[in-house]
Protein backbone atom coordinates (compact mmCIF):
# COMPACT_ATOMS: atom_id res chain seq x y z
CA UNK A 1 0.00 0.00 0.00
CA UNK A 2 1.32 3.71 -0.75
CA UNK A 3 -0.03 5.78 1.43
CA UNK A 4 0.60 9.85 3.54
CA UNK A 5 1.08 9.68 6.81
CA UNK A 6 -0.08 12.57 8.68
CA UNK A 7 1.90 12.88 11.53
CA UNK A 8 0.72 16.52 12.54
CA UNK A 9 -2.08 17.88 10.51
CA UNK A 10 -2.09 21.73 11.31
CA UNK A 11 -4.94 23.70 12.07
CA UNK A 12 -6.99 23.13 9.32
CA UNK A 13 -5.61 20.81 6.57
CA UNK A 14 -8.36 19.08 4.37
CA UNK A 15 -8.54 17.04 1.19
CA UNK A 16 -9.74 19.00 -1.82
CA UNK A 17 -10.15 17.79 -5.15
CA UNK A 18 -11.79 20.14 -7.94
CA UNK A 19 -15.52 20.00 -6.09
CA UNK A 20 -18.40 18.71 -6.08
CA UNK A 21 -21.09 19.36 -8.87
CA UNK A 22 -24.40 18.97 -9.26
CA UNK A 23 -25.91 19.40 -5.65
CA UNK A 24 -26.14 22.74 -4.66
CA UNK A 25 -29.71 22.65 -5.42
CA UNK A 26 -30.19 20.79 -2.56
CA UNK A 27 -27.77 23.13 -0.43
CA UNK A 28 -24.54 20.90 -0.67
CA UNK A 29 -21.92 23.72 -1.33
CA UNK A 30 -19.46 22.81 -4.28
CA UNK A 31 -16.15 23.41 -1.84
CA UNK A 32 -13.24 22.71 -3.79
CA UNK A 33 -9.78 24.41 -3.22
CA UNK A 34 -9.98 28.38 -2.22
CA UNK A 35 -7.35 29.02 -4.81
CA UNK A 36 -8.12 27.10 -7.77
CA UNK A 37 -4.93 27.83 -9.74
CA UNK A 38 -2.32 27.01 -7.28
CA UNK A 39 -4.29 23.79 -6.55
CA UNK A 40 -4.25 22.98 -10.87
CA UNK A 41 -0.50 23.71 -10.46
CA UNK A 42 0.38 22.00 -7.84
CA UNK A 43 -1.40 18.57 -9.87
CA UNK A 44 0.56 19.72 -12.93
CA UNK A 45 4.08 19.62 -11.55
CA UNK A 46 3.81 16.02 -10.63
CA UNK A 47 1.91 14.83 -13.65
CA UNK A 48 -1.96 14.19 -12.18
CA UNK A 49 -5.00 15.29 -13.70
CA UNK A 50 -5.74 18.56 -12.54
CA UNK A 51 -8.84 17.47 -10.65
CA UNK A 52 -6.63 14.89 -8.83
CA UNK A 53 -6.93 14.99 -5.03
CA UNK A 54 -4.75 16.85 -2.91
CA UNK A 55 -4.24 18.62 0.40
CA UNK A 56 -5.09 22.70 0.90
CA UNK A 57 -3.20 23.68 4.15
CA UNK A 58 -4.41 26.38 6.19
CA UNK A 59 -1.53 29.33 7.45
CA UNK A 60 0.36 26.20 8.90
CA UNK A 61 0.85 23.14 7.18
CA UNK A 62 1.61 19.66 8.14
CA UNK A 63 4.06 17.24 8.72
CA UNK A 64 3.57 13.82 6.46
CA UNK A 65 5.79 10.82 5.29
CA UNK A 66 5.56 8.87 3.03
CA UNK A 67 5.29 5.14 2.30
CA UNK A 68 6.98 5.19 -1.12
CA UNK A 69 8.64 7.18 -3.51
CA UNK A 70 6.70 9.62 -4.84
CA UNK A 71 6.97 13.38 -6.98
CA UNK A 72 5.24 15.89 -4.91
CA UNK A 73 5.05 19.60 -5.07
CA UNK A 74 3.75 22.50 -2.98
CA UNK A 75 2.46 25.41 -4.23
CA UNK A 76 -0.07 28.33 -3.04
CA UNK A 77 1.01 30.05 0.22
CA UNK A 78 4.70 30.52 0.85
CA UNK A 79 4.73 27.73 3.69
CA UNK A 80 9.03 26.51 3.92
CA UNK A 81 9.23 23.25 3.01
CA UNK A 82 11.76 20.96 4.16
CA UNK A 83 12.19 17.46 3.70
CA UNK A 84 14.24 15.33 6.61
CA UNK A 85 14.62 18.84 7.48
CA UNK A 86 16.29 19.98 4.68
CA UNK A 87 14.72 22.96 3.18
CA UNK A 88 13.06 22.18 -1.01
CA UNK A 89 11.90 24.87 -3.10
CA UNK A 90 8.07 25.02 -3.52
CA UNK A 91 6.06 25.85 -7.51
CA UNK A 92 8.43 23.50 -8.64
CA UNK A 93 7.95 18.75 -8.43
CA UNK A 94 10.61 17.39 -5.89
CA UNK A 95 11.23 13.21 -5.72
CA UNK A 96 10.70 12.39 -1.83
CA UNK A 97 11.40 8.63 -1.03
CA UNK A 98 10.12 5.84 1.08
CA UNK A 99 10.07 7.07 4.79
CA UNK A 100 11.00 11.04 3.61
CA UNK A 101 9.40 13.45 6.07
CA UNK A 102 7.73 16.39 5.01
CA UNK A 103 6.90 19.52 6.33
CA UNK A 104 5.36 22.75 5.67
CA UNK A 105 5.88 25.47 7.99
CA UNK A 106 3.67 28.65 8.98
CA UNK A 107 3.11 30.65 5.84
CA UNK A 108 5.58 34.05 5.44
CA UNK A 109 2.64 35.20 3.10
CA UNK A 110 -0.50 33.90 1.46
CA UNK A 111 -3.23 31.84 3.11
CA UNK A 112 -3.56 28.35 2.08
CA UNK A 113 -0.54 25.88 0.40
CA UNK A 114 -1.13 22.71 -1.81
CA UNK A 115 0.62 19.67 -1.57
CA UNK A 116 -0.50 17.25 -4.42
CA UNK A 117 1.60 13.82 -4.21
CA UNK A 118 1.58 12.08 -7.63
CA UNK A 119 -0.90 9.97 -7.99
CA UNK A 120 -2.94 11.87 -5.90
CA UNK A 121 -4.94 11.13 -2.78
CA UNK A 122 -7.58 8.55 -3.04
CA UNK A 123 -10.06 8.83 -0.04
CA UNK A 124 -13.27 7.71 -0.97
CA UNK A 125 -15.62 9.44 -3.37
CA UNK A 126 -18.67 11.20 -1.93
CA UNK A 127 -21.29 12.26 -4.40
CA UNK A 128 -18.71 12.22 -7.34
CA UNK A 129 -16.33 13.75 -4.99
CA UNK A 130 -13.72 13.72 -2.74
CA UNK A 131 -13.65 17.22 -1.60
CA UNK A 132 -14.37 18.12 2.09
CA UNK A 133 -17.02 19.92 3.32
CA UNK A 134 -16.22 20.31 7.27
CA UNK A 135 -19.46 21.97 8.22
CA UNK A 136 -21.99 19.02 6.16
CA UNK A 137 -19.57 16.11 7.79
CA UNK A 138 -19.13 15.09 3.58
CA UNK A 139 -15.85 14.00 2.05
CA UNK A 140 -12.67 13.94 2.53
CA UNK A 141 -11.72 11.81 5.33
CA UNK A 142 -14.81 11.78 7.52
CA UNK A 143 -16.01 14.92 6.27
CA UNK A 144 -13.26 16.07 8.39
CA UNK A 145 -9.92 18.47 8.65
CA UNK A 146 -6.95 15.73 8.81
CA UNK A 147 -6.00 14.83 12.16
CA UNK A 148 -2.73 13.05 13.34
CA UNK A 149 -1.94 9.32 12.36
CA UNK A 150 -4.60 9.64 9.25
CA UNK A 151 -3.52 7.34 6.80
CA UNK A 152 -4.09 8.70 3.04
CA UNK A 153 -4.03 6.18 0.12
CA UNK A 154 -2.47 7.11 -2.84
CA UNK A 155 -3.41 6.24 -6.63
CA UNK A 156 -0.92 4.75 -8.78
CA UNK A 157 1.63 7.21 -9.95
CA UNK A 158 1.87 7.95 -13.39
CA UNK A 159 5.61 8.34 -14.66
CA UNK A 160 6.45 11.93 -14.81
CA UNK A 161 9.54 14.58 -15.45
CA UNK A 162 9.92 16.68 -12.76
CA UNK A 163 8.30 20.18 -14.02
CA UNK A 164 8.63 24.09 -12.18
CA UNK A 165 6.42 27.04 -12.65
CA UNK A 166 8.50 29.56 -14.42
CA UNK A 167 9.68 31.99 -11.83
CA UNK A 168 7.73 34.62 -13.19
CA UNK A 169 4.57 32.95 -12.91
CA UNK A 170 4.83 32.42 -9.11
CA UNK A 171 2.43 34.53 -7.91
CA UNK A 172 3.57 37.20 -4.78
CA UNK A 173 0.76 37.53 -2.26
CA UNK A 174 0.99 40.84 -0.95
CA UNK A 175 -1.09 42.63 1.82
CA UNK A 176 -2.97 44.49 -0.83
CA UNK A 177 -4.93 43.05 -3.64
CA UNK A 178 -7.47 43.99 -6.24
CA UNK A 179 -9.93 42.13 -7.27
CA UNK A 180 -12.81 42.10 -10.62
CA UNK A 181 -16.62 42.66 -9.90
CA UNK A 182 -19.40 42.55 -12.39
CA UNK A 183 -22.15 44.74 -10.01
CA UNK A 184 -25.32 42.52 -9.47
CA UNK A 185 -27.47 40.59 -9.36
CA UNK A 186 -29.10 43.64 -6.59
CA UNK A 187 -26.57 46.56 -7.62
CA UNK A 188 -30.50 47.99 -7.89
CA UNK A 189 -30.72 47.89 -4.36
CA UNK A 190 -27.98 50.48 -3.18
CA UNK A 191 -27.79 54.40 -4.12
CA UNK A 192 -25.29 55.68 -6.45
CA UNK A 193 -23.29 56.63 -3.51
CA UNK A 194 -23.13 53.11 -1.98
CA UNK A 195 -21.65 51.42 -5.26
CA UNK A 196 -19.40 54.40 -5.40
CA UNK A 197 -18.19 53.42 -2.11
CA UNK A 198 -18.43 49.66 -2.70
CA UNK A 199 -16.01 50.27 -5.78
CA UNK A 200 -13.19 52.46 -4.07
CA UNK A 201 -13.12 51.08 -1.08
CA UNK A 202 -10.69 49.60 0.44
CA UNK A 203 -12.01 46.55 2.96
CA UNK A 204 -9.76 44.99 5.37
CA UNK A 205 -10.83 41.43 5.46
CA UNK A 206 -11.43 40.28 8.91
CA UNK A 207 -10.20 37.23 10.84
CA UNK A 208 -13.43 35.22 11.07
CA UNK A 209 -13.13 35.10 7.10
CA UNK A 210 -13.43 30.75 6.39
CA UNK A 211 -13.95 28.39 3.49
CA UNK A 212 -17.64 29.94 3.61
CA UNK A 213 -17.07 33.57 3.30
CA UNK A 214 -14.76 36.71 3.50
CA UNK A 215 -15.98 38.72 6.35
CA UNK A 216 -14.81 42.60 5.63
CA UNK A 217 -14.60 45.53 7.33
CA UNK A 218 -14.23 49.43 5.78
CA UNK A 219 -16.48 52.49 4.41
CA UNK A 220 -20.18 51.78 5.14
CA UNK A 221 -22.52 51.10 2.25
CA UNK A 222 -25.93 52.75 1.48
CA UNK A 223 -28.50 50.52 0.71
CA UNK A 224 -31.87 52.38 -0.91
CA UNK A 225 -34.01 50.42 1.54
CA UNK A 226 -33.24 47.78 3.59
CA UNK A 227 -30.86 44.41 3.40
CA UNK A 228 -33.61 41.80 2.90
CA UNK A 229 -34.45 40.19 -0.51
CA UNK A 230 -37.16 37.65 -1.50
CA UNK A 231 -34.11 34.70 -0.92
CA UNK A 232 -32.58 33.67 -3.88
CA UNK A 233 -29.48 31.87 -5.01
CA UNK A 234 -25.88 32.57 -3.87
CA UNK A 235 -23.11 32.42 -6.52
CA UNK A 236 -19.42 31.79 -5.90
CA UNK A 237 -18.12 35.17 -5.15
CA UNK A 238 -21.64 36.72 -4.37
CA UNK A 239 -21.14 39.88 -2.11
CA UNK A 240 -23.68 40.13 0.36
CA UNK A 241 -24.02 43.27 2.29
CA UNK A 242 -26.21 43.30 4.94
CA UNK A 243 -27.33 45.75 7.90
CA UNK A 244 -23.72 47.09 9.01
CA UNK A 245 -23.13 48.30 5.31
CA UNK A 246 -20.04 45.48 5.57
CA UNK A 247 -19.33 43.28 2.85
CA UNK A 248 -19.26 39.32 3.01
CA UNK A 249 -17.85 37.56 -0.18
CA UNK A 250 -19.31 33.95 -0.30
CA UNK A 251 -16.49 31.50 -1.39
CA UNK A 252 -15.91 27.76 -1.71
CA UNK A 253 -18.44 26.34 1.21
CA UNK A 254 -20.84 28.97 0.85
CA UNK A 255 -24.84 28.47 1.94
CA UNK A 256 -26.56 27.56 -1.12
CA UNK A 257 -29.10 30.27 -0.81
CA UNK A 258 -29.79 33.66 1.35
CA UNK A 259 -31.75 36.42 2.29
CA UNK A 260 -29.53 39.76 1.79
CA UNK A 261 -28.51 41.79 -0.82
CA UNK A 262 -25.65 41.25 -3.30
CA UNK A 263 -24.11 44.58 -4.48
CA UNK A 264 -21.24 42.20 -6.90
CA UNK A 265 -19.77 38.75 -7.15
CA UNK A 266 -16.42 38.61 -7.49
CA UNK A 267 -14.65 36.60 -10.55
CA UNK A 268 -13.80 33.57 -11.05
CA UNK A 269 -10.50 34.24 -12.49
CA UNK A 270 -9.72 36.53 -9.17
CA UNK A 271 -11.12 34.59 -5.97
CA UNK A 272 -7.70 32.82 -5.69
CA UNK A 273 -6.63 36.37 -4.47
CA UNK A 274 -9.30 36.64 -2.09
CA UNK A 275 -8.02 33.44 -0.43
CA UNK A 276 -4.44 34.14 -0.27
CA UNK A 277 -4.97 37.67 1.48
CA UNK A 278 -4.35 37.26 4.87
CA UNK A 279 -6.69 38.82 7.93
CA UNK A 280 -5.65 42.65 8.44
CA UNK A 281 -5.00 42.91 4.87
CA UNK A 282 -6.61 44.81 2.08
CA UNK A 283 -9.09 44.26 -0.92
CA UNK A 284 -10.21 46.46 -3.45
CA UNK A 285 -13.27 45.73 -6.19
CA UNK A 286 -12.84 46.81 -9.72
CA UNK A 287 -15.88 46.86 -11.62
CA UNK A 288 -16.02 44.71 -14.83
CA UNK A 289 -18.64 44.04 -17.52
CA UNK A 290 -19.78 40.17 -18.30
CA UNK A 291 -17.59 40.16 -21.59
CA UNK A 292 -14.32 42.06 -20.40
CA UNK A 293 -14.59 39.21 -17.45
CA UNK A 294 -15.00 36.42 -20.28
CA UNK A 295 -11.77 37.67 -21.87
CA UNK A 296 -9.71 37.82 -18.61
CA UNK A 297 -11.52 34.37 -17.92
CA UNK A 298 -9.25 33.45 -21.31
CA UNK A 299 -6.37 34.83 -20.45
CA UNK A 300 -5.49 33.63 -16.85
CA UNK A 301 -6.69 30.43 -18.28
CA UNK A 302 -4.07 30.59 -21.20
CA UNK A 303 -1.68 31.90 -18.74
CA UNK A 304 -1.78 28.72 -16.31
CA UNK A 305 -1.26 26.58 -19.20
CA UNK A 306 2.03 28.66 -19.98
CA UNK A 307 3.23 28.59 -16.38
CA UNK A 308 4.37 25.44 -16.23
CA UNK A 309 8.34 24.43 -17.90
CA UNK B 1 -48.67 39.17 -7.96
CA UNK B 2 -45.17 40.70 -9.17
CA UNK B 3 -43.99 38.35 -11.94
CA UNK B 4 -42.11 40.27 -14.27
CA UNK B 5 -43.63 40.57 -18.00
CA UNK B 6 -40.23 39.65 -19.13
CA UNK B 7 -37.80 37.53 -17.29
CA UNK B 8 -34.69 39.84 -15.62
CA UNK B 9 -31.26 37.93 -16.49
CA UNK B 10 -28.58 39.18 -13.56
CA UNK B 11 -25.23 38.94 -14.40
CA UNK B 12 -23.90 36.81 -11.08
CA UNK B 13 -20.64 37.23 -12.32
CA UNK B 14 -18.15 35.36 -14.84
CA UNK B 15 -19.66 32.10 -14.67
CA UNK B 16 -23.38 32.28 -13.05
CA UNK B 17 -26.84 34.39 -14.12
CA UNK B 18 -30.04 34.57 -12.10
CA UNK B 19 -33.12 34.10 -14.41
CA UNK B 20 -35.11 36.07 -12.19
CA UNK B 21 -38.91 35.85 -12.89
CA UNK B 22 -40.51 38.15 -9.96
CA UNK B 23 -40.33 39.11 -6.64
CA UNK B 24 -42.38 37.79 -3.87
CA UNK B 25 -43.07 34.37 -2.06
CA UNK B 26 -45.80 32.74 -4.38
CA UNK B 27 -46.57 29.37 -5.32
CA UNK B 28 -47.26 30.00 -9.34
CA UNK B 29 -44.03 31.82 -9.43
CA UNK B 30 -42.21 29.50 -8.03
CA UNK B 31 -43.47 26.48 -10.03
CA UNK B 32 -42.50 28.17 -12.94
CA UNK B 33 -39.00 28.37 -11.41
CA UNK B 34 -39.05 24.76 -11.29
CA UNK B 35 -40.27 24.59 -14.70
CA UNK B 36 -37.41 26.30 -16.24
CA UNK B 37 -35.13 24.25 -14.55
CA UNK B 38 -36.85 21.08 -15.86
CA UNK B 39 -36.86 22.12 -19.34
CA UNK B 40 -32.96 23.69 -18.88
CA UNK B 41 -31.97 20.22 -17.67
CA UNK B 42 -34.12 18.83 -21.11
CA UNK B 43 -32.30 20.83 -23.28
CA UNK B 44 -28.96 19.73 -21.90
CA UNK B 45 -27.15 22.97 -23.85
CA UNK B 46 -23.38 22.15 -23.49
CA UNK B 47 -21.64 24.71 -21.21
CA UNK B 48 -24.53 24.69 -18.82
CA UNK B 49 -23.72 23.63 -14.91
CA UNK B 50 -25.77 23.46 -11.79
CA UNK B 51 -28.91 25.29 -11.27
CA UNK B 52 -30.24 26.40 -8.06
CA UNK B 53 -34.08 27.24 -7.48
CA UNK B 54 -35.03 29.86 -4.96
CA UNK B 55 -38.73 31.50 -4.47
CA UNK B 56 -38.82 33.43 -7.85
CA UNK B 57 -35.36 32.69 -9.24
CA UNK B 58 -33.04 30.38 -10.81
CA UNK B 59 -29.38 30.58 -10.48
CA UNK B 60 -27.57 29.15 -13.69
CA UNK B 61 -23.88 28.58 -13.50
CA UNK B 62 -22.37 27.91 -16.70
CA UNK B 63 -18.97 27.47 -18.31
CA UNK B 64 -18.19 30.59 -20.49
CA UNK B 65 -15.76 29.19 -22.03
CA UNK B 66 -17.90 26.29 -24.09
CA UNK B 67 -20.69 28.30 -24.20
CA UNK B 68 -21.18 32.36 -25.10
CA UNK B 69 -23.31 34.27 -23.00
CA UNK B 70 -25.36 35.41 -25.87
CA UNK B 71 -26.06 31.89 -26.51
CA UNK B 72 -27.32 31.12 -23.32
CA UNK B 73 -29.52 34.21 -23.00
CA UNK B 74 -31.18 33.60 -25.82
CA UNK B 75 -31.82 30.03 -24.81
CA UNK B 76 -33.16 30.98 -21.16
CA UNK B 77 -35.68 33.35 -22.40
CA UNK B 78 -36.95 31.11 -25.04
CA UNK B 79 -37.52 28.49 -22.26
CA UNK B 80 -38.67 31.11 -19.67
CA UNK B 81 -41.66 31.29 -22.44
CA UNK B 82 -42.65 27.93 -21.86
CA UNK B 83 -41.89 27.60 -18.35
CA UNK B 84 -45.94 26.73 -17.24
CA UNK B 85 -46.21 24.57 -13.94
CA UNK B 86 -47.93 21.88 -15.98
CA UNK B 87 -44.82 20.67 -17.49
CA UNK B 88 -43.58 19.65 -14.10
CA UNK B 89 -43.65 15.91 -13.73
CA UNK B 90 -46.27 15.17 -10.58
CA UNK B 91 -45.28 16.09 -7.07
CA UNK B 92 -44.80 13.70 -4.27
CA UNK B 93 -46.05 13.76 -0.88
CA UNK B 94 -43.30 12.89 2.00
CA UNK B 95 -45.09 12.38 5.64
CA UNK B 96 -42.78 13.02 8.57
CA UNK B 97 -43.57 12.19 11.89
CA UNK B 98 -43.19 14.82 14.13
CA UNK B 99 -42.93 15.08 18.20
CA UNK B 100 -44.33 18.20 19.69
CA UNK B 101 -43.68 17.17 23.22
CA UNK B 102 -41.54 18.80 26.09
CA UNK B 103 -37.83 19.26 25.20
CA UNK B 104 -38.10 18.46 21.45
CA UNK B 105 -40.42 21.16 21.18
CA UNK B 106 -38.94 23.32 23.33
CA UNK B 107 -40.66 26.66 22.40
CA UNK B 108 -44.09 25.27 21.47
CA UNK B 109 -45.71 27.15 24.75
CA UNK B 110 -43.85 30.33 24.03
CA UNK B 111 -45.31 30.23 20.43
CA UNK B 112 -48.74 29.35 21.85
CA UNK B 113 -48.50 32.88 24.15
CA UNK B 114 -47.20 34.81 21.51
CA UNK B 115 -50.11 33.94 18.97
CA UNK B 116 -52.96 33.31 21.92
CA UNK B 117 -53.60 30.08 21.12
CA UNK B 118 -53.60 26.70 23.39
CA UNK B 119 -50.72 24.60 22.52
CA UNK B 120 -52.66 21.60 21.76
CA UNK B 121 -54.46 24.03 19.11
CA UNK B 122 -51.01 25.34 17.86
CA UNK B 123 -50.08 21.23 17.26
CA UNK B 124 -53.57 20.84 15.74
CA UNK B 125 -53.08 23.53 13.49
CA UNK B 126 -49.77 22.83 12.56
CA UNK B 127 -49.90 19.36 11.93
CA UNK B 128 -53.17 19.50 10.12
CA UNK B 129 -51.60 21.80 6.85
CA UNK B 130 -50.64 20.78 3.94
CA UNK B 131 -46.52 22.16 2.78
CA UNK B 132 -45.12 23.43 -0.43
CA UNK B 133 -41.46 22.98 -0.58
CA UNK B 134 -40.24 25.85 -2.81
CA UNK B 135 -36.31 25.06 -2.65
CA UNK B 136 -33.84 23.04 -0.61
CA UNK B 137 -30.85 24.82 0.58
CA UNK B 138 -28.89 27.27 2.96
CA UNK B 139 -27.64 24.26 4.83
CA UNK B 140 -27.99 20.58 3.07
CA UNK B 141 -31.49 19.49 2.71
CA UNK B 142 -33.16 22.26 4.45
CA UNK B 143 -37.13 22.81 2.98
CA UNK B 144 -38.39 26.46 2.75
CA UNK B 145 -42.07 25.60 3.19
CA UNK B 146 -45.47 27.49 3.51
CA UNK B 147 -48.97 25.95 4.21
CA UNK B 148 -49.79 26.95 7.63
CA UNK B 149 -53.05 28.17 8.31
CA UNK B 150 -53.02 32.37 9.08
CA UNK B 151 -53.24 31.52 12.63
CA UNK B 152 -49.70 30.26 12.78
CA UNK B 153 -48.11 33.46 11.31
CA UNK B 154 -45.65 34.76 13.99
CA UNK B 155 -42.76 36.97 14.08
CA UNK B 156 -39.34 35.23 13.85
CA UNK B 157 -37.38 35.35 17.04
CA UNK B 158 -36.15 38.81 18.64
CA UNK B 159 -32.95 37.31 19.76
CA UNK B 160 -31.76 34.41 16.99
CA UNK B 161 -30.36 31.18 18.90
CA UNK B 162 -26.54 30.22 17.90
CA UNK B 163 -27.29 26.61 18.06
CA UNK B 164 -30.94 24.36 16.59
CA UNK B 165 -30.63 20.55 16.87
CA UNK B 166 -31.13 18.93 13.40
CA UNK B 167 -34.93 17.87 12.46
CA UNK B 168 -36.44 21.00 14.44
CA UNK B 169 -39.98 21.45 12.93
CA UNK B 170 -40.13 25.34 13.53
CA UNK B 171 -41.97 28.62 12.35
CA UNK B 172 -41.31 32.13 11.88
CA UNK B 173 -43.34 34.54 9.40
CA UNK B 174 -45.49 32.71 6.95
CA UNK B 175 -42.62 30.16 6.83
CA UNK B 176 -42.10 26.93 8.08
CA UNK B 177 -38.85 25.18 7.94
CA UNK B 178 -37.02 22.01 9.43
CA UNK B 179 -33.21 22.80 10.10
CA UNK B 180 -30.99 19.89 8.69
CA UNK B 181 -28.10 20.19 10.86
CA UNK B 182 -27.04 22.15 13.64
CA UNK B 183 -27.06 25.72 12.84
CA UNK B 184 -28.59 29.27 14.08
CA UNK B 185 -31.81 30.03 13.87
CA UNK B 186 -34.64 32.58 14.34
CA UNK B 187 -37.52 29.97 13.88
CA UNK B 188 -39.73 29.14 17.12
CA UNK B 189 -39.16 25.23 17.49
CA UNK B 190 -42.40 23.44 17.72
CA UNK B 191 -41.39 20.03 17.32
CA UNK B 192 -38.27 17.23 15.82
CA UNK B 193 -38.85 14.85 13.40
CA UNK B 194 -36.79 11.61 13.74
CA UNK B 195 -36.26 11.32 10.38
CA UNK B 196 -33.06 12.77 8.56
CA UNK B 197 -33.17 15.60 6.18
CA UNK B 198 -29.72 15.64 5.64
CA UNK B 199 -27.51 12.28 6.02
CA UNK B 200 -24.23 12.59 4.71
CA UNK B 201 -23.05 8.70 5.24
CA UNK B 202 -26.76 7.80 3.00
CA UNK B 203 -25.76 7.17 -0.62
CA UNK B 204 -28.73 9.79 -1.30
CA UNK B 205 -27.93 12.39 1.63
CA UNK B 206 -31.07 14.75 0.83
CA UNK B 207 -34.40 13.51 1.56
CA UNK B 208 -36.74 16.65 0.20
CA UNK B 209 -36.85 18.11 -3.27
CA UNK B 210 -37.89 21.19 -4.29
CA UNK B 211 -41.72 20.84 -5.52
CA UNK B 212 -42.79 18.46 -2.83
CA UNK B 213 -45.20 18.70 -0.28
CA UNK B 214 -44.87 17.77 3.15
CA UNK B 215 -47.42 16.54 5.66
CA UNK B 216 -46.98 16.07 9.16
CA UNK B 217 -47.95 13.35 11.72
CA UNK B 218 -47.69 13.83 15.69
CA UNK B 219 -46.39 11.44 17.59
CA UNK B 220 -45.87 10.59 21.30
CA UNK B 221 -42.44 10.62 22.94
CA UNK B 222 -42.08 6.97 22.86
CA UNK B 223 -42.87 6.63 19.45
CA UNK B 224 -40.30 9.10 18.51
CA UNK B 225 -37.59 7.16 20.37
CA UNK B 226 -38.66 4.45 18.67
CA UNK B 227 -38.26 5.65 14.90
CA UNK B 228 -35.32 7.45 16.06
CA UNK B 229 -33.55 4.20 17.30
CA UNK B 230 -34.61 2.70 13.62
CA UNK B 231 -33.35 6.06 11.64
CA UNK B 232 -29.80 4.85 13.57
CA UNK B 233 -29.94 1.74 12.43
CA UNK B 234 -30.71 2.30 8.61
CA UNK B 235 -34.13 0.59 8.95
CA UNK B 236 -36.78 3.67 8.88
CA UNK B 237 -38.20 5.29 5.50
CA UNK B 238 -40.76 8.16 5.70
CA UNK B 239 -44.01 6.96 3.51
CA UNK B 240 -43.86 9.06 0.09
CA UNK B 241 -46.97 9.04 -2.35
CA UNK B 242 -47.09 10.41 -6.14
CA UNK B 243 -43.90 10.75 -8.51
CA UNK B 244 -42.26 7.94 -8.41
CA UNK B 245 -38.65 9.01 -7.66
Amino acid sequence: MSDLLVQEPGPLTTIQDLGRFGHLRVGIPTSGPMDRDAFVLANRLVGNPDGAAALECTLIGPRVELTDDRLIAVTGADMPATVNGASVPAWQAVAVKAGDVLRLGPARSGVRAYLAVAGGLETPVVLGSRATYVRGRLGGLGGRALRRQDRLPLGPAAAARPRRVRPGQVPVYGAETTVSVILGPQDDRFTEAGVATFLTGPYELLPQSDRMGARLRGPFIEHTRGHDIVSDGVPMGGIQVIGEGQPIVLLADRQSAGGYTKIATVCSFDLGRIAQLKPGGRLTFRRVTVAEAHAMLRDSRRALDAAIE
Amino acid sequence: MTIWPEPRLLPCGDRAVSVELGDEVNRELNARVLALEYLLQQRRLPGVGETVPSYRALLVYYDPLVVDYETLEATLRELCAGARPEVLPPARTVELPCCYEGELGFELHAAAEKLGLAPAEVVRLHAAADYYVYFVGFTPGLPYMTGMPDRLTIPRLQNPRTKTPPGSVSIGGIQCCIYSVESPGGFWVLGRTPVRLYDPDAPDPILLRAGDHVRFHAIDRAEYDAIAARVEAGGYAPRITGAAS
